[in-house]
């Protein structure tokens, strides 16, 4: 009932210097009084009008901010941005990751939108399993940088799949993907509660922090829920883990949408392998009907009026892979795992779990329990190692203290 | 355990960090009105001394920044003092451009989260910069833009200048920096309005009867006693108790939600209602001055009068719904025609005055913020290379350090947590 839950409590003291800090890195009011007085610094610069007088106070708190870390090196790049490695000035064994949005040639409208949700929708969730933003300022350049937690351990794909044939074959279980996707469904039930659908969820999206913890990232196609009636995009969800009503280009849609994503990614935890790689569009939702059966008005009332749907030729085409090809394909999850992966893949989205049914799924309480997060095998538990020596401290998270605790208070 | 709208609220960086009591509030616009007006003293004394510098030695080239930004705004003549704005007609002029940029949304036929998030953007913004520095035009159409991206609302920038008056492209895109700094880069706001329908539907529920009751409500409140209650409520506060039929009820639960919309679309966004209440409050106060007597029965249902926290809640409405009906927007049933063309009759008056004053008194090194917004980006290639370099030099000059110390002392931990302490 959270949508007409009303918030009784009366208004309490606003935050001040005696609140307390969700993250201790950042100021907490508009006193912008730490940065040089402006009238003085106006007054010392009076002889050079123009661009040099002195900054307001947002360009102040921008580079305060921005004086707060030291970049060390690149670290990756991705398609939008350059990442790099950084450390807190004040406290260079706080390490951290900047991501820093590169301008765009044919992009004429100013600042990104994805940027902006993403930097929007980071800004307000904070939870163990989320990727914790600590910061946001723009370069002289006016590149958006976010300073975010430094998570080492690359991503889940990476724990899977093998790029590179050098790359060792990291060997796990059922526990081990108990606790990933334990950790994922949290996040996802998390950003659901807060009314915000990620709408890219896959497993390279999934990164890992130096103690094993999974931290879903990337909010960059995320939006909140639409108000009833108002139509959104089915553009959005990378091919593989799209989910068939957006397929079928729905544009009414929920947050079973992520669900069907996370169902995906357990799926190739088990297999080793994407589960419905399609090359096309018309090729993915191919592979659902095959594996799920063509849905029809009777498993999934509606269907026929979405804008691609099709309806099976033939009887047989209704029926789907039979429990068997489940049991022998997906053992390794067992017979409650198995169930929840089909409560997560099931095609008709009413149907669907949703992720608070997900996180409360018998499979995570039956035997054998997820594994501790520490003791989850990675690529980098060597690298990390290496790491480590080189630099003389811990690659940690800067503060997973009080949001850990936080969050058990809220979900646990 | 699963999170309230409350619990989600008071995580929100609009609690966090754009939440204020009054005297706070009034606190930092006293601050920013100062420090705006010695800037504009000290720019407008710079001109003067350029200009008279010119006009004595007409080929020195003088100040290139100075002749580019400052040169066609009017100065104030030059043997008086700039007469500056005060707090008080500083924020006057941004409520007042605020309502602006409302009619703007409703003219460009934006959904009105864009406009609502736009116009608490400029509020925002006017919070730590003064009307005088930047001018409140120019600001809005950026701020409108700015949360059309924030809300996910695609408005591509050449479509949306061309929509406005004289305005380019990167007239819109010249302030968007400047803005997202002062707005600390939190794009998010809380508005009231899913609150509000979200109370709409439950008291449409409970007309019907079929109210879910949360269980520390007292035992004779069964959904049916409720809806009795409910057909059985006076109109005015005070009144006597009426009669109605359930049809004639869920029309007057319809009314007061248009009513209160009305104040949420309006009064709320352009007082300083989101800075001082949380949405909640917001969207309750509209509905008590909608309808007090509904209102007070709904609330029952939430919060017992018995339990000590009643009260409370009531007083902070009543303050809330104080501000919103304070507002020029707001009509109540007992103003007459005249008496509110009266009213508006002296405000534009007394905003007509302030412009102009306003005119007088800009700062002249902040007028041509594309120029600014170009000369910010020559400065940071020309810099860029020389920060690069520098940080090479830390870098090494860092490993170096690192280096030695660990030579010397050993790889050692007392030193984080001395830094720690610092
Ligand atoms: N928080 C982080 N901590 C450490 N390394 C990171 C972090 N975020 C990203 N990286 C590294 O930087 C690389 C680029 O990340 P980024 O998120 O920009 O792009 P991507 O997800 O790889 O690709 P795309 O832009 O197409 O989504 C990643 O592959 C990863 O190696």
């Amino acid at each position: 009932m959270a949508s007409t839950q009303v918030a009784l409590s009366p208004r309490p003291n606003p935050p001040g210097p005696g609140a307390s800090k969700p993250l201790p890195l950042k100021s907490k009011t508009l006193n912008v009084d730490n940065a040089k007085p402006a009238a003085s610094v106006a007054a010392s610069r009076a002889s050079t009008p123009g661009l040099e007088t002195e900054l307001d106070a947002g360009a102040q708190m921008n580079e305060q901010v921005r004086n707060r870390y030291v970049i060390d090196k690149k670290i990756g790049q991705g398609t939008y941005a350059d990442v790099f490695s950084a450390h807190v000035r004040s406290d260079p064994s706080k390490l951290v990751a900047i991501k820093r949005i590169r301008l765009q040639q044919e992009w004429e409208n100013g600042i990104t939108m994805d940027s902006i949700r993403e930097i929007r929708f980071l800004s307000e969730l904070k939870h163990p399993n989320v990727i914790l933003l600590h910061d946001v300022f723009s370069t002289k350049d006016q590149k958006i940088s976010l300073v975010l937690e430094h998570l080492p351990l690359g991503d889940l794909e990476e724990v899977w799949l093998k790029k590179d044939k050098k790359d060792p074959m990291i060997a796990y279980t059922q526990a081990d993907i108990k606790s990933w996707i334990l950790m994922l469904s949290r996040a996802v039930w998390f950003c659901h509660s807060h009314r915000i659908l990620h709408r890219d969820i896959k497993s390279n999206n999934c990164l890992i922090a130096a103690n094993g913890c999974l931290k879903l990232a990337d909010f960059g196609l995320a939006r909140p829920f639409a108000e009833p009636g108002r139509k959104m995009t089915h553009q959005v969800i990378t091919r593989y883990y799209r989910p068939p009503e957006l397929l079928y280009m729905a544009q009414h849609y929920g947050p079973k949408v992520d669900v069907w994503s996370v169902g995906m990614i357990l799926a190739e935890l088990t297999l080793r392998q994407f589960m419905c790689p399609g090359n096309t569009e018309m090729e993915q939702l191919n592979m659902y009907c095959e594996i799920f059966g063509t849905p029809t008005e009777e498993t999934w009332p509606g269907v026929s009026k979405l804008q691609c749907y099709v309806a099976p030729d033939k009887p047989a085409a209704q029926r789907g892979h039979p429990k068997s090809w489940w049991e022998s394909n997906f053992g390794l999850i067992g017979e409650d795992g198995r169930n929840l992966l089909r409560g997560m893949l099931t095609m008709d989205p009413k149907k669907r779990l949703s992720s608070e049914e997900v996180v409360k799924h018998p499979w995570f309480s039956s035997s054998p329990r997820p594994t501790k997060m520490e003791d989850l095998p990675t690529k980098g538990k060597a690298d990390l190692k290496r790491f480590g020596d080189d630099l003389k401290r811990h690659a940690g998270e800067l503060d997973s203290g009080r949001g850990d605790k936080v969050a058990r208070k809220l979900f646990g | 355990m699963k999170l309230t709208e409350d619990d989600i609220y008071r995580r929100s960086t609009q609690y966090l960090h754009w939440s204020f009591t009054a005297a706070q509030l009034a606190a930092q616009r006293l601050k920013t009105n100062i420090q705006a007006a010695e800037r504009v003293k000290a720019a407008v004394a710079r001109q003067r001394a350029a200009r008279a510098l010119k006009t004595e030695t007409p080929n020195a080239s003088g100040s290139e920044n100075a002749s580019q930004n400052g040169a066609n705004t009017p100065l104030p003549p030059p043997d008086r003092e700039v007469d500056c704005l005060t707090m008080a007609e500083e924020k006057r002029l941004v409520d007042n451009f605020c309502e602006k940029a409302l009619e703007l949304g409703d003219f460009l036929k934006l959904p009105i989260e864009v406009t609502a998030t736009g116009v608490q953007f400029m509020r925002r913004f006017y919070l730590l910069n003064s009307p005088m520095t930047y001018e409140p035009n120019q600001i809005s159409r950026t701020a409108i833009f700015i949360a059309s991206k924030a809300e996910g609302h695609h408005l591509p920038v050449a479509h949306y200048a061309a929509s406005l008056p004289k305005t380019k492209p990167e007239d819109i895109l010249a302030p968007e920096y400047l803005i997202t700094q002062a707005l600390r880069f939190h794009y998010e706001v809380r508005h009231p309005f899913r609150g509000l329908k979200g109370g709409h539907l439950e008291m449409m529920a409970m007309a019907a009867g079929k109210a879910t009751l949360p269980p520390n409500i007292p035992q004779d409140r069964d959904p049916r006693a409720l809806q009795q209650a409910m057909l059985e409520l006076p109109r005015r506060p005070g009144g006597p108790a009426s009669a109605m039929s359930e049809k004639e009820l869920e029309k007057r639960i319809t009314e007061a939600y248009g009513f209160a919309s009305h104040i949420l679309k309006n009064a709320a966004l352009l007082t300083d209602a989101y800075f001082l209440y949380t949405p909640s409050h917001i969207w309750l106060s509209a509905h008590l001055l909608a309808d007090e007597p509904l209102t007070l029965l709904y609330l029952s249902t939430k919060c017992p009068p018995s339990n000590p926290m009643h009260a409370k809640l009531l007083t902070t409405l009543r303050s809330c719904a104080a501000l919103l009906s304070s507002h020029h927007s707001f009509h109540p049933a007992s103003q007459t025609e005249e008496e509110k063309a009266a009213r508006d009759k002296k405000d534009q008056v007394e905003l007509k005055a302030l412009m102009k004053k306003l005119r007088l008194c800009r700062d002249p090194d902040k007028t041509n913020l594309v120029k600014l917004n170009q000369a910010q980006k020559r400065d940071a290639v020309e810099n860029g290379e020389l920060e690069e370099n520098k940080r090479k030099k830390r870098k090494i000059a860092r490993e170096q350090y690192e280096k030695e110390a660990d030579d010397f002392f050993g790889p050692s931990l007392s030193k984080k947590e001395n830094e720690n302490a610092s």
